[in-house]
């Protein structure tokens, strides 16, 4: 997020190190899984390599790393507390099972 | 404020004078697609909460998909993350001016977006063949689960399709000189944003589903 020149993009040696990159958090996926954890706890294995993997391509492969820094925060930090605000909204939905709100 | 009206509104100076710097020193085209990749992020997020929560706290949900349906999965992945290094090459060579170069990407993603639309068809169809279908579980559990695979894959691959058309649109646009590289680089960000969405489905919907 610091530079803003095309030139400064990396070249394709990069790219394609990034997309090795990526290919190993999908195996470390793929092993993760038949170790055959809870569900919960692989839930939350997947979702952080997820977010990691699409950080990742984020930043490099849609270039955001090389955009001008005030796109960056102007779009993903309010896209991640909406989703935040999502996570937090769904399970509220149960109430109406546990909490017996429809009597 | 200072100067004359005229001054002030720049008349006299050229268009370019009356014109707004673009915001965050991008294409007005660019930053749209950023803000339709936010938008699109929350629609996908609110599929996947939803079948989050619904996958966890369903203690009947099973975990139907053998090792063949996963490793269908793990190739339709490996082909989305090479179209995505196949599109970078298409932006990096329109950008250097290299056209013909550039062409020649843009048709390898579109070939790799189409196989993988294909491999996810047949995915479907295998699983229509076995008796699932959007409210039915041929394996006796939760009924849910055919509802969340088929729509949270299926809009997917509907992005995918679109992405394919409008890779396909730009290229010929590119290639006859209506279009230049920036179009090309915006199609990239839409297809990169499909990506990014796969590497959320994939272990939610097929990793977290695995026997």
């Amino acid at each position: 997020m610091t530079a803003k020149s095309p030139n400064r993009e990396p070249g394709m040696g990069f790219y394609v190190a990034v997309w090795i990159g990526l290919l190993i958090i999908v195996a470390i996926e793929v092993a993760l899984t038949y170790q055959h954890p809870s569900a919960k706890t692989l839930l939350a294995w997947l979702l952080c390599l997820s977010f990691i993997e699409a950080s990742v391509a984020a930043l490099y492969m849609m270039h955001l790393k090389y955009e001008n820094p005030k796109l960056f925060w102007s779009l993903i930090p309010i896209t991640l507390f909406c989703l935040a605000i999502l996570d937090y909204l769904w399970p509220d939905a149960y109430r109406i099972v546990t909490m017996g709100a429809m009597k | 404020m200072g100067g004359t009206v005229s001054d002030d509104l720049g008349i006299g100076a050229g268009h370019s004078a009356l014109m707004e710097a673009p915001v965050f020193g991008i294409q007005v085209k660019k930053l749209t697609m950023w803000l339709f990749i936010m938008s699109d992020a929350l629609t996908f997020g609110g599929f996947l909460f939803a079948y989050g929560y619904t996958r966890v706290s369903s203690p009947n949900w099973g975990a139907p998909f053998e090792f063949p349906t996963i490793l269908n999965g793990i190739i339709m992945t490996v082909v989305l993350l090479t179209s995505g290094l196949t599109m970078l090459a298409a932006v990096g060579a329109a950008k250097s001016g290299d056209k013909p170069r550039s062409v020649r990407w843009l048709g390898a993603t579109m070939l790799l977006g189409a196989i993988f639309a294909a491999l996810h068809l047949r995915e479907w169809f295998k699983l229509f063949g076995e008796g699932w279908r959007m409210f039915r579980n041929p394996t006796g559990g939760a009924p849910q689960f055919g509802a969340a695979f088929f729509s949270i894959t299926g809009l997917h691959m509907a992005h995918v399709i679109v992405g394919v058309i409008v890779i396909a649109f730009i290229t010929m646009g590119f290639r006859s000189g209506r279009f230049d590289s920036n179009h090309v680089e915006t199609t990239g960000l839409y297809w990169h944003f499909v990506d990014v969405v796969w590497m959320f489905v994939f272990p939610l919907m097929y990793l977290l589903n695995a026997h």
